[in-house]
């Protein structure tokens, strides 16, 4: 990977979040150029969200550039107390990759309106920016491996399949009450690995 | 579509619903409904950020994968080319402001406020000729429509802008233009575009401004009545708000619409609509050189 997801000695240099605010505020100049920071150092990461969304190498890249596109139009937005600048771009990724798999599943086999709205950077705060940021890609992985595999089975078929809780209650023939049982517990508990993990890292 | 939930949620109602509202898994209604408590309720709601913030984390679980190598730079070429182009239109509107329909009267006429008092005096002097006081009448009227549809000059110019943009787009031939109001009484108007190639030009005015992240989403729905996100845009204190978006596969028929999303990214519209209308021919809407196909 040429990006540096978590830039080797960041504690030493700047906030990496400090030069992702100041490349927004250049693109709310209108100062394009900025795009080449932000995409520098989170395009690739950007594109692996959209890539095991979307499944497809082109749709993918469709989705980053609308996605990035869509960080420039709405670069005034940002609120900076509601989390990372990085946090935000991937959401925006996220909600834009699931659209697009939501939109080419419908024309299959979804009748309409059955698809759920994304909370669409809902911008909850993330105080748990820093905790996360901390995490290697192995360490969530690990986290997200111990948490029971129905309450895992549950998230990733939201996140990453986009579908709603009637959705999966429907294809796995359970109970509507318990997909949403398994998705609260399994947020939780995969919280509470990831402490976890904070801690023991010390 | 599911039952709505009515937007009188409780706490405890909402709070029920918060692991699959922060993972988007809720059905439509029931993501505005939570969407809707959120935002009047004062009370706290720890669990939507306790449960949310544990969402972000999820994406980290990837496998790593590198796009081509030219995406960075297909993407600041498509920043630029739209920048460029809503330079241009903002360049001609500011040079030639275009006298052409729209659905609420032509902002260009708010230069004239001073009909008010042209007909005043017409009333302290009544021996003016009929013909005088009728056509200052007339203005008076449309004056004072204006100043009370949209009040702020620097929102006009940008509206005008606007336009000049939608207008400019909507001479590509092939292009369609909408006129978006909303469905019932009064509230904001404007002109919206859509030529062959995919763009999407909307100018809109007398929108509520939008607060925090919240924007205006652009949907196109097309003949399977699947809204089609097409772009967002912010709403300052002017109420003006206007998008230069563009997608694929714009098709024929298509209806334009616009909602209030708590911010970008929506894949699905919050309802409820707040202005729409039907991209139809320009011909007959547009003078210029939009006919033919």
């Amino acid at each position: 990977m040429t990006e540096l997801d978590d830039p080797v000695g960041s504690a030493m240099t700047a906030d990496p979040d400090d030069r992702d605010q100041a490349d927004l505020a250049r693109l709310e100049r209108g100062e394009l150029e900025a795009l080449e920071g932000l995409y520098g150092r989170h395009g690739t990461m950007a594109y692996s969200i959209a890539l095991r969304i979307t499944g497809d190498a082109g749709t993918a890249e469709d989705v980053v550039q609308e996605a990035f596109l869509g960080v420039w139009r709405n670069a005034g937005r940002y609120e900076p107390g509601r989390g990372s600048v990085r946090t935000w771009l991937m959401a925006i990724v996220h909600h834009r990759a699931i659209d697009s798999l939501r939109r080419r599943r419908a024309t299959v086999a979804l009748p309409e309106g059955t698809d759920g709205t994304t909370p669409a950077v809902l911008a909850l705060p993330d105080v748990w920016n820093e905790v996360a940021a901390g995490l290697d890609r192995d360490a969530v992985q690990s986290a997200l491996g111990s948490i029971p595999t129905r309450q895992r089975e549950a998230l990733e078929l939201a996140y990453f399949a986009g579908l709603t809780q009637v959705e999966i209650a429907e294809r796995l023939g359970l109970p509507l009450g318990t997909v949403k049982s398994r998705m609260r517990l399994g947020l939780l508990a995969l919280r509470a690995e990831l402490v976890g993990h904070r801690d023991a890292d010390g | 579509m599911a039952e709505t939930q009515g937007e009188a949620m409780t706490c405890a109602q909402a709070t029920e619903l918060a692991a699959g509202f922060v993972l988007g898994a809720l059905e439509p209604s029931e993501m505005a409904s939570v969407r809707a408590h959120l935002s009047t309720c004062r009370e706290a709601h720890p669990e939507f950020e306790e449960l949310g913030a544990v969402v972000p984390v999820l994406a980290r679980t990837v496998p790593p994968a590198t796009p081509s190598p030219d995406l960075g730079d297909r993407i600041l070429a498509a920043a630029r080319a739209e920048q460029t182009k809503s330079d241009e239109a903002g360049a001609r509107a500011a040079l030639q402001p275009m006298p052409v329909p729209v659905p609420t009267p032509a902002p260009w006429l708010i230069g004239q406020r001073r009909p008010w008092a042209g007909f005043l005096e017409v009333l302290r002097r009544p021996a003016w000729l009929a013909t005088a006081v009728a056509a200052v009448l007339v203005m008076a009227v449309l004056g004072a429509w204006n100043l009370q549809l949209q009040g702020q000059v620097s929102g006009l110019t940008a509206y005008r802008d606007g336009v000049a943009a939608v207008l400019d787009a909507a001479k590509a031939s092939g292009a369609r233009v909408a006129v978006l109001s909303p469905a019932a009484g009064s509230g904001p108007t404007g002109l919206a575009a859509v030529d062959p190639a995919g763009r999407l030009v909307i100018a809109m005015r007398d929108l509520t401004p939008t607060t925090g992240a919240q924007v205006y989403e652009a949907w196109l729905i097309g003949a399977d009545n699947k809204p089609v996100p097409a772009g967002s845009f912010a709403v300052g204190p002017s109420g003006v708000g206007t998008l230069a978006g563009s997608l694929r596969g714009a098709e024929a028929g298509v209806v334009v619409a616009l909602t209030l999303e708590p911010g970008p990214g929506a894949t699905t519209p919050t309802l409820p609509i707040i202005v729409q209308g039907r991209a139809g021919s320009s011909a007959g809407v547009i003078p210029g050189p939009a006919s033919g196909l």
